[in-house]
């Protein structure tokens, strides 16, 4: 293992971990409403998540007790993912107007898109790949347990699945469902990812089903079930997590081209790829597409470095 | 290896057959259409079945356990007028719309009916005499005149209604057409559209093809016909408009018999029905420009797999120096900068450096080989790893220290020993890759705003076109399956022991 490369990994790990603080604490770096507010005297922590009602109420409807509130700490930008300002639009990136990373078409502040678009991506990345992950988890270990007539129909599903270019199957889902949404969205990208996971762990089944202590287990009289997983699943789960990681990233670039391309409903969560897809109609608005493809490139080749760590900590070989 | 290619290609049938499963599960995801869509005119009821039948949805799914003829529908007609029921004015419009067809189940037993109901029957059948082209005067509402007409019209005609006899006409038109044949044609109505519609392609002669479609357009009602004046590619699109009508309405007007009334069972389900046009190219209408969806896909499918290819061509001819590079130079600085460099390419989405490159050439309508560029970015990184790593792997071989003994010189231990076993895995990777390559055009096509397949089928979801995309997904799929299928043929070319491994595979299987 040489230096660069460990220097590289370290990075990839402090930005990976990085992102996903920004993901947890979005609502700290940008946020229309403020994060501790006193009220009559009672300080109120990040009301819009104690007292949601409250704090979204416009502030001249109710304008007695609006008085009484003082703002404590606000967030470090003021403005929300969904604030529309349509006097604001597309203004380009200035520090002394706070929008930092300029406005889009909405007059949205892109800075608070971006953020807010870590949260939606990663969640959205996480959950995608937990159900593809199960799904080809469950599939490839009956397919390589046990094998005969449950193998050769999984193995024609992994076949048939992996015919479909991943993002014309994912369009033709999105095109094909009568209302196409981030749910859709959700379930074509897993359905299109689990063969991956399901062909691994079957040939790792099938390999570790032979070997010595396995049949040890199975002559000790140990059920298929117990086999399964006191033997055969500690075995696979390495390659699970690697799986796991190296398809976060490949998760979010699916999305990000999905919603580039406008498919479905218009986003109106934050969205990376809804905010670059603008750029198509402003091409003077740099920063539109600059920003959050940065943002993009940074996540997809930082994650992309935790997996390939973890792929040689497991591969003990090495590249 | 011919051999091995056939049954290579012959192991990739279950495949299409899944992959025909899964489209089929996505076109039953496709709303049904309702009478909201948009029909407030009087024959709503009419259009809406229409729509229906356009998509087999009257059809069961995969088992049709009685399947329907010309027969059957009469006499569910029959039974409907019959016993006035809430469809019996759906059903007279039917009567007359199956038409000559459906005559010699109906006028059989005409006398046999009670007076009532038979009076109710011919008068759904004199919209089928109008057209017929017989004197309104012959047709009088009084109903024992018309049993009297219709009487004598079978026993004039009852020889008329045979399946050789309505071949024999219709062939005689096409060959030597005259206005007085076309006439008596025209009395057996819709009995002669198979023969009509089996003379109706692209051999036959303009003035025979004018009179063909204007026969079946006088007795189906359907205004699609061709003129002495309309130029090839219209003439094309009537007669597969003509063809994917008749596909789907087929069953109106023929009798099942024998054999194929058992296949029928099969054979008349929404997915034999499905699966059998689009093997066929039945693939229907494009919903957004009502053009045939088969001479769209002709027409854009081939750019945007041209498009895929090159970029895959153009990875593979820079991964390959590249990786052989970067495997000689195994740990030094060199192989640091690829690396860092491959990097940057994987981390990098396609639709961003496509849109960078347009934003480079901003003005510019010809693009030249810049959409093969970005897409050469997809898959450069992993194919420039695996040729890395094989690389490596064969490099570490003892023929190859063997070869470097003997004085062989770097450049020929690479070109000569080395390159070909290490190619095996990059034709692997490069069948796998392609689906991604394909998605990725689709990108890359709408970024640098070539309207080829993937443009259509962004705007087609864009104005709820699901056929099209249906169609799209499944010729994807299908020329993804064939390329793995070709991937899997080199890499026997080049490795035979792969090739023996694999058919013992197939076997075991």
């Amino acid at each position: 293992m040489n230096h660069p490369r460990q220097l590289a990994r370290k990075a990839g790990n402090a930005l990976a971990a990085l992102l996903v603080a920004v993901a947890l604490f979005a609502d700290c770096l940008s946020s229309d409403l403020p994060l501790i507010v006193k009220v009559d005297g009672h300080l109120q922590i990040a009301p819009s998540l104690t007292h949601p009602a409250e704090a979204r109420a416009p502030a001249d409807s109710a304008p007695t007790t609006s008085s009484n509130n003082v703002c404590v700490l606000s967030a470090l930008s003021r403005y929300g993912p969904d604030t529309e300002d349509l006097s604001q639009r597309l203004q380009p990136p200035r520090f002394a107007s706070g929008h930092w990373f300029g406005t889009d078409r909405y007059g949205r502040d892109v800075f608070a898109r971006v953020i807010h678009g870590t949260r939606t991506y990663l969640v959205f990345a996480l959950a995608a790949v937990g159900l593809s992950l199960g799904l080809g988890a469950i599939f490839g270990a009956l397919a390589g347990f046990f094998g005969g007539f449950i193998d050769s129909v999984v193995t024609r599903l992994i076949d048939t699945i992996s015919a479909f270019p991943p993002l014309v199957l994912i369009l033709g889902v999105q095109a094909a469902v009568p209302q196409a949404s981030g749910l859709s969205l959700f379930f074509a990208i897993a359905l299109t990812r689990w063969p991956e996971t399901a062909r691994l762990v079957r040939a790792e089944v099938q390999h570790v089903a032979t070997r010595d202590y396995v049949m040890a287990a199975r002559a000790l009289g140990a059920s298929r079930l117990r086999v399964l997983r006191n033997h055969i699943a500690p075995n696979v789960r390495g390659q699970l997590v690697v799986l796991g990681a190296l398809g976060i990233p490949a998760v979010i670039l699916v999305e990000a081209s999905v919603d580039f391309l406008r498919v479905g409903e218009a986003a109106t969560h934050a969205s990376w790829g809804e905010t670059m897809s603008q750029f198509r109609d402003a091409p003077d608005a740099w920063w539109l597409l600059a920003f959050p493809g940065a943002l993009l490139f940074i996540t997809i080749a930082a994650l992309g470095f935790v997996g390939e760590a973890r792929r040689d900590a497991l591969d003990p070989r090495g590249h | 290896m011919f051999a091995f290619a056939l049954r290579r290609a012959l192991w990739a049938i279950p495949t299409l057959v899944g992959v025909s499963l899964v489209v089929f599960v996505l076109t039953t995801l496709m709303p049904e259409p309702s009478v909201a869509d948009g029909l407030v005119s009087p024959n709503a009821a009419v259009r809406l079945d229409e729509m229906r039948r356009s998509r087999f949805l009257d059809l069961p799914r995969f088992f049709n356990p009685a399947p329907r003829d010309v027969r059957v529908r009469i006499e569910e007609c029959i039974n409907h007028i019959v016993r006035n029921t809430q469809d019996s004015a759906l059903c007279s419009h039917r009567l007359s719309q199956i038409g000559g067809a459906g005559l010699p189940f109906i006028l059989p037993q005409l006398s046999r009916l009670p007076v009532e109901e038979r009076s109710k029957i011919i008068e759904a059948l004199a919209p089928l005499a109008r057209r017929m082209a017989f004197e309104a005067g012959k047709l009088s509402p009084d109903s024992a005149t018309s049993l009297k007409f219709w009487t004598h019209f079978w026993d004039d005609h009852s020889v008329d209604f045979t399946g050789p006899a309505v071949r024999r006409e219709v062939d005689r038109l096409v060959r030597r057409g005259s206005d007085k044949r076309e006439a008596d044609i025209r009395v057996l109505d819709t009995f002669a559209l198979e023969a009509i519609l089996s003379y109706m392609h692209e051999d036959t002669p303009r003035e025979s093809l004018v009179r063909l479609s204007r026969l079946a357009s006088h007795v189906t009602g359907r205004d699609s016909v061709i003129s002495e004046s309309d130029d090839v590619a219209h003439t094309r699109v009537v007669i597969s408009d003509w063809k994917s009508w008749w596909y789907v309405h087929e069953s109106d007007f023929t009798v099942l018999q024998g054999g194929p009334k058992v296949s029928a069972s099969i054979g008349q389900t929404r997915f034999a029905k499905w699966v059998l046009g689009a093997a066929t190219g039945q693939l229907g209408l494009s919903a957004r420009d009502h053009q045939p969806i088969v001479d769209k896909l002709i027409a854009k499918a081939p750019h945007t797999l041209t498009i895929a290819l090159f970029g895959l061509l153009a990875s593979i001819t820079l991964a390959i120096p590249l990786g052989v590079v970067a495997a000689w130079s195994h740990g030094r600085t060199i192989d640091q900068i690829t690396s860092a460099l491959l990097l940057v390419f994987y981390g990098l989405p396609t639709f961003l450096v496509a849109q960078l490159l347009t934003s480079l050439n901003r003005g510019t309508s010809d693009h030249g080989l810049w959409p093969a560029a970005a897409l050469a970015t997809v898959s450069l990184s992993v194919m420039t790893r695996q040729q890395r790593a094989s690389m490596i792997e064969v490099l570490a071989q003892d023929y190859i220290r063997a070869a470097r003994a003997k004085g062989a010189r770097t450049l020929r231990v690479t070109v000569i020993h080395a390159l070909r076993n290490s190619l095996i895995p990059l034709v692997t990777v490069a069948g796998v890759q392609f689906p991604a390559l394909v998605g990725a055009t689709f990108v890359i096509e709408e970024v640098f705003g070539i309207q080829a397949m993937g443009w259509e089928t962004l705007r087609a979801i864009e104005s709820h076109d699901a056929p099209w995309v249906v169609a799209v997904t499944l010729l994807c799929a299908a020329v993804t399956t064939a390329f793995l299928v070709a991937s899997d043929v080199i890499t026997s070319l080049l490795d035979p022991r792969i090739r023996e491994r694999q058919v013992q595979r197939a076997f075991r299987s």
